[in-house]
């Protein structure tokens, strides 16, 4: 399968993997660590020691920043592949499998849905405050049933079609029709599904953060930041810009990657 | 008589190559007009010419006069619904799927004409009495089958009062059956005005009468008065397009005779099916033997392909019993071709992958492949292309290609040529029922066409 991209999802890609760099080097590079303290140099404007300058612990800003997008894209990274993977893989089998297990998972789904998807994830997220792992798990909850909609409506139409049929006569086991079938009919869709995924986990990270469920002080998260950085936004207004831009180019790239085919 | 569209050396090309080489005719009131050819011959770009529909990437040369006045693109485009209407090729794509019918007629009185909504609603009505759907109005397009959604379209489209209709191959992907009393309509309205129909079925041709052009890879092969071009026709290419209809084919005309004492495949008892809750037929029984053709004929909806499907194990059955005499015969064995072949091949990769995919599992010969694609004229450039990239006969052969290859003891053929033109589609009738014979396979074949089913078939069932 060949992909072939538009300008507009390259320049989002080329955003993104600016950001990655910056995140890797960042924290490679940085003599500091994120939870260093130099309290005869808080709220320092970007300068020759600490290129974006400090926060109003006198810890560096760079590092910190280098450090929150790292802890994005991560999370970022194994909401989708989760989501996508489980919500694939039943809206597959909801599809494929009949009417029983179709009926049972759309049950299920329909009670996730009948939830909004934040108020999941801060039940979960405040069950134990601070954890990777829960944050991470409630937003694949939340997120997987979008694939789970989207592919079974489009498996059903390519399991009743000719195509399929014709191959499973000829002998062809399940994985090969998969293959040929049904992945090559989804594929579009899960990739404009898990752009538009990853921008809504690292938003629903900051989220979190900024109303201190989400990750905890010491570490740094972008909402966090933006939260702590919040009274001094007039002495230090540079650092309170930081965080915030930083969200709105990681949304705004992964919507460019996303393209507009849905 | 009133000449309502006169074409003056009307041509067609893409850059430099020419689509369509410089055509001349005009159109008279009452006398319809023809334009027959093979897919793929430029006959529907004179149509989109004619319309102000070509796509920006082509040039139009020539002069199109409608009415007696020449006219260029974007006069000719508000003369759209009023003087001149183009009816859609298959009609359940154009016309709103959630809209009743009644409605979509009903808009072209108040909108195009502005009536008011009463009048407009009794003048629709009237139209789908006219047509037949008098108790079909409230339907969506959906619920209605492919013939009535074309009365439909063609109510829709000549409700505006165009006395200039254009016709692109009006019956396409309609049952036979259907396409005599879309014909008919046609005709009606060409009273009333001019009527240009482009069509690749010489039975359409011949009902319409009038005038016919006979176009070959955009040229003008021979012109004149249908009657007599369809009874003499003097170009190699209109004898050859007339040759291949059903109709006058030879009787047997396969090399190969049927194999001696052939072996039973397929026993059928007493079988009945269901669909929706509604039997289709009941206690059919009948045999099939070794390199037998099986014609089964019937009207639209009386379960031809529900039979073919039963046979093979992908439609249950209400009753009866269907026994596989061939106990050496894998369940692979038993095989479909496809009514519309470009939805039974994936597009995701190449043919050749396809083909490699089956060779791989089956552990086919290789040395197999190359002569069996001599024999069904499969180039083999077509192996490197998906099946986008290729026409439909050649997908349907490459469809027979695979099946063959697997050595089929029984193959359920649904109207494999139903979408293909007359010429492509004699040829894979041809190969197709020889190769079958060859191979000892059992063929069941499912026709609107009686002509093509009573020349072909060792055995008829009638439905």
């Amino acid at each position: 399968m060949t992909f072939s991209m538009k300008s507009s999802q390259k320049c989002g890609l080329i955003i993104l993997l600016g950001l990655l760099a910056f995140a890797v080097l960042g924290s490679w590079l940085s003599p500091y660590t994120i939870s260093q303290q130099d309290l005869n140099a808080i709220l320092e404007p970007p300068n020759a020691q600490h290129w974006l300058g400090t926060d109003h612990f006198g810890r560096s800003m760079f590092t910190r920043m280098a450090y929150a997008v790292g802890l994005s894209f991560a999370l970022g990274l194994v909401c989708v592949m989760t989501s996508a993977l489980l919500g694939t893989f039943l809206g597959v089998w909801a599809a494929w499998s009949g009417k029983q297990v179709d009926g049972v998972l759309g049950v299920f789904v329909n009670i996730l849905l009948a939830l909004p998807g934040l108020v999941i994830v801060l039940l979960l997220a405040a069950i134990a405050p601070g954890s990777f792992l829960m944050l991470y798990l409630a937003i694949s909850l939340v997120q997987w049933v979008e694939y789970f909609r989207v592919v079974r409506a489009v498996t059903q139409a390519v399991v009743q079609s000719p195509a399929r049929q014709s191959s499973q006569m000829m002998g062809f086991g399940r994985w090969y029709q998969f293959k040929r079938h049904i992945w090559p009919a989804i594929a579009p869709s899960v990739f404009t599904l898990a752009a538009f995924g990853g921008a809504n986990a690292i938003l629903t990270m900051a989220s979190l953060g900024f109303i201190y469920v989400g990750i905890q002080p010491p570490l740094a998260e972008l909402g966090l930041m933006t939260v702590e950085l919040f009274p001094y936004y007039s002495e230090a207004p540079w650092l309170l810009v930081q965080p915030l831009v930083v969200i709105a180019l990681i949304v705004f790239g992964f919507h460019l990657l996303a393209g507009k085919r849905i | 008589m009133t000449i309502l569209l006169k074409l003056t050396n009307v041509a067609v090309y893409a850059g430099d190559s020419c689509l369509l080489e410089p055509i001349s005719l005009s159109l008279v009131q009452g006398r319809p007009l023809t334009i027959l050819g093979q897919t793929g011959s430029g006959k529907s770009l004179l149509a989109q010419a004619v319309m102000g529909l070509l796509p920006e990437e082509l040039a139009l040369q020539g002069e199109i006069e409608v009415l007696g006045e020449s006219m260029t693109c974007d006069e000719r485009r508000a003369l759209w619904g009023t003087k001149l209407v183009m009816l859609p090729q298959e009609p359940w794509n154009a016309l709103d799927p959630l809209m009743k019918g009644v409605d979509q007629v009903q808009e072209v009185y108040r909108y195009v004409h502005g009536k008011h909504q009463r009048e407009a609603m009794a003048l629709a009505q009237a139209d789908l009495q006219y047509v037949g759907l008098a108790h079909s109005g409230a339907k969506r397009p959906s619920q209605l089958s492919g013939g009535m959604a074309q009365r439909l379209a063609i109510a829709a489209a000549t409700a505006g009062g165009a006395s200039l209709i254009l016709a692109d191959e009006p019956t396409k992907g309609l049952d036979a059956s259907r396409r005599l009393d879309i014909v008919r309509l046609l005709q009606t309205r060409s009273a009333m005005g001019g009527l240009l129909t482009i069509t690749h079925d010489v039975a359409i041709a011949r009902q319409l009468g009038g005038d016919i052009l006979v176009i070959k890879a955009g040229r003008l092969v021979e012109q004149g008065d249908a009657q007599t071009v369809l009874s003499h026709p003097e170009g190699e290419y209109t004898q050859a397009l007339l040759g291949a209809e059903p109709r006058v084919w030879k009787e047997a005309s396969f090399s190969v005779p049927l194999p001696e004492s052939p072996e039973v495949v397929l026993n059928v008892e007493k079988l009945s099916i269901e669909r929706g809750g509604k039997s289709l037929f009941n206690d059919l029984s009948f045999q099939v033997k070794q390199g037998e053709v099986v014609g089964i004929v019937g009207e639209s909806g009386c379960g031809k392909s529900s039979l073919g499907d039963a046979l093979l194990g992908l439609l249950p059955v209400a009753s009866g019993r269907i026994s596989r005499l061939i106990p050496a015969a894998q369940p692979y064995q038993w095989l479909k071709l496809y009514q519309d072949p470009p939805s039974a091949v994936t597009s995701s990769v190449t043919l050749g992958k396809l083909l490699e995919d089956l060779v791989g599992l089956h552990g086919i010969d290789r040395g197999r492949i190359a002569p069996m694609m001599d024999k069904l004229s499969l180039p083999e450039v077509i192996l490197e292309r998906s099946c986008h990239g290729v026409s439909g006969g050649e997908l349907q052969r490459f469809a027979i290609l695979r099946a063959l290859l697997l050595n089929p003891v029984f193959l359920f053929a649904d109207e494999p040529t139903s979408r293909l033109d007359p010429i492509t589609a004699k040829e894979v009738t041809t190969l197709l029922f020889s190769l079958a014979r060859e191979t000892k396979c059992a063929v069941l074949l499912v026709s609107h066409d009686a002509d093509l089913v009573r020349k072909t078939c060792d055995q008829v069932i009638a439905l």
